[in-house]
């Protein structure tokens, strides 16, 4: 995933008024930042078992993002084609993120669940933290993005 | 009369009878002095046993004996780091006793479940269990995280699979015990549970549940493993199901009010009793599930039940073994894992009874019973026996004793092991050729906690009372198992 590039103040005020908070947050840290001064970062994704539909993920740039109180800092749908998959978020003011990340196996566009609401499609956390019955938490999932290039594996199914 | 026979004597006659916690204490001390220490069974077990060849102590096999018992049961319980704090809790070990040609062979392999996995990682016990807190490490994202695998086993084609009660089934290869992986019977009911006590139509269809607070799955599976249908239904009342029972028309459902009313780890401690809700029975037509019927009893306690038929009236009968309430569970399984053993009275076996015109009752036997067993031929429709562990050790947890019931006369035929075994639950096996309900054996083991070993035995099932007519050691001990089943050769 990329962040457009800065544009011209008037659209980006046309942007902000019109836009929604998720675009908000998208937009406009990279707008405001200093594009020098914002970090790159390639998220790998290992182990996917089978190759149909696509791993989700979403980054969050706070604990509330994270806990779904507030918008993500990124997302991003990557096609299951592969027993890797990458992908890149650009623009990042550097900081602490997290991952949560899911694979749709049967492209549905949602999280599958069993009758009784447990996960049926296989799901995963940055710094491959695992949860006690529910998500990890974010002190477990979040790691730094500097300025410029970074990576971080995730292994998943 | 030597000191071991006294004390055998004192043990059965004068103090079985009295049993009061003091009394049961002494009976304890005096049963670990001479050797008698029922911890032995319950120690645990470090690693897989390699098919082992049994030596044969006492009787002779039948000749038309052969095929496999498997068994399941809880097999390690300690790691350098921490320990399950429940019995329920210790690690899936499925073995298999090889009966052919008048020989015994063992095998006992650890299902390879995530929840062992973990902890091997962590040398630790830190999952989560039926009464074993979090530790942390542990890694839960499903129920099947905490998938102990360790309770009873279903054979499907070349496959055993090891059951749980909350979560999914384990296949492994009937031959190698090797795990083969979890079973997902459909994509969309991954990690549905599948109870530890599949009730088998006679026509091969095999009948579980996955429970989940008042609402429950009920599985349908062909003979072979291949999913027939998956529905779920409302119950009554919420309630902690272990076992469930069937007819050859209905499946019935035993509510008890044993309730998950609290979000917390372990699961025990999110149950709490309340008797004052009574028991309800869902009874469900297998042909529609959407045709019930509730009736409703007292509050008390089973973990498991005998198979239920149908009379010419309409009247469903089955047997249980009825407890006053859930204390094993809360507290000596607990117990057991520190060593410790409370006395409360041993479950009594109990003829329920459903009547057309809507009422139910339960006729209580006196007879001390638990892990009811019958002729599985029989699955669904009327029969006369169950055959039962029976004889509570008294100082310490579960039998001495092996026995079938009557219900026809009301008489037992028991026969006692002594205070020097830990009697395990027997599985009948028709003899190939017979055809009257007893005409076949029970195979049953025991753990011998003075030889330190594990012993296999055969009774007759119409002469149990004659003891074993064939019985086989091995120089390990296995610890206690729960259920089994038999697969012919």
């Amino acid at each position: 995933m990329t962040l457009r590039p800065i544009e011209p103040a008037p659209l980006l005020k046309s942007i902000l008024l019109l836009g929604t908070v998720l675009s908000l947050l998208i937009i406009a840290p990279a707008a405001l930042a200093d594009e020098t001064a914002t970090g790159t970062l390639t998220v790998t994704l290992e182990g996917v078992k089978t190759k149909t539909g696509a791993v989700m993920l979403s980054l969050s740039g706070t604990p509330e993002s994270y806990d779904g109180k507030a918008p993500d800092a990124g997302q991003a749908m990557v096609p299951a084609i592969n027993d890797v998959v990458t992908t890149t978020f650009t623009g990042l003011p550097p900081g602490r993120y997290a991952i949560k990340a899911f694979h749709d196996v049967n492209g549905d566009g949602k999280m599958g669940s069993n009758p009784f609401g447990m996960p049926t499609e296989p799901f995963a956390f940055s710094n491959n933290a695992h949860g006690v019955m529910g998500p990890a938490k974010w002190d477990a999932a979040a790691f730094e993005v500097k300025v410029g290039d970074n990576t971080h594996t995730i292994a998943i199914d | 009369m030597n000191r071991r026979n006294l004390l055998q004597s004192l043990s059965g006659v004068a103090l079985a009878s009295v049993l009061t916690p003091e009394l049961a204490q002494a009976k304890a001390q005096l049963h670990r002095a001479s050797g008698f220490d029922w911890r032995v069974g319950f120690a645990g077990l470090d690693a897989d046993v390699a098919p082992t060849a049994m030596r044969r102590i006492s009787g002779r096999a039948p000749v038309d004996l052969a095929g496999s018992l498997y068994r399941n049961g809880p097999g390690k319980f300690h790691r350098p780091g921490g320990s399950v704090d429940h019995w329920f809790d210790g690690d899936g070990l499925m073995r298999s006793f090889r009966v052919t040609e008048g020989e015994a062979t063992l095998t006992a392999r650890f299902v390879d479940t995530p929840k062992r996995r973990t902890d091997t990682a962590a040398n630790a016990v830190v999952t989560p269990g039926f009464g074993t807190a979090a530790k942390p490490g542990a890694r839960v994202e499903s129920n099947d995280d905490t998938n102990g695998a360790n309770i009873s086993v279903l054979p499907v084609g070349n496959e055993v699979w090891a059951l749980w009660e909350a979560g999914s089934a384990f296949a492994m290869d009937a031959k190698t015990l090797e795990t083969k992986g979890m079973k997902t019977l459909r994509p969309d009911l991954a990690h549905v549970p599948f109870l530890a006590h599949p009730r088998v139509d006679a026509n091969g269809d095999v009948w579980s549940l996955g429970v989940s607070n008042n609402k429950a799955l009920v599985w349908r599976l062909a003979r072979d493993g291949a999913l027939k249908s998956a529905d779920i239904v409302d119950l009554p009342m919420a309630s902690y199901i272990h076992d469930f029972t069937a007819s050859e028309r209905y499946l019935i459902l035993i509510l008890q009010p044993w309730v998950q009313d609290r979000n917390v780890l372990p699961f025990v401690d999110s149950l709490s009793w309340h008797p004052e809700q009574g028991t309800k029975i869902l009874v469900l037509d297998k042909n529609d599930l959407s045709r019930r019927r509730v009736f409703e009893l007292p509050a008390f306690f089973a973990f498991h039940y005998g198979d239920a038929w149908e009379e010419a009236d309409g009247t469903l009968r089955f047997d249980g073994c009825v407890s006053v309430n859930p204390s094993f569970a809360i507290n000596n399984g607990r117990n057991i894992m520190k060593g410790t053993w409370t006395p409360e009275p041993s479950p009594i076996l109990t003829m329920f009874v459903l009547s057309p015109n809507g009422k139910a009752r339960m006729d209580a036997t006196t007879i001390s019973a638990e892990f009811p067993r019958n002729n599985q031929r029989l699955a669904g429709s009327a029969r006369r026996y169950t055959a039962h562990a029976t004889g509570d050790g008294g100082g310490g947890p579960l039998f001495n004793g092996l026995a079938t019931h009557d219900w026809k006369t009301g008489k037992s035929d028991a026969y006692d092991l002594g205070p020097s075994h830990l009697m395990e639950e027997a599985v009948f096996v028709p003899r190939p050729a017979g055809t009257d309900e007893l005409d076949g054996w029970l195979l049953a083991p025991s753990v011998n906690l003075l030889a330190r070993a594990t012993e296999l035995h055969v009774f007759d099932a119409r002469r149990v009372a004659a003891g074993p007519i064939c019985t086989w050691r091995a120089d390990v001990v296995l610890p206690v198992s729960l259920h089994g089943a038999f697969v012919p050769a």
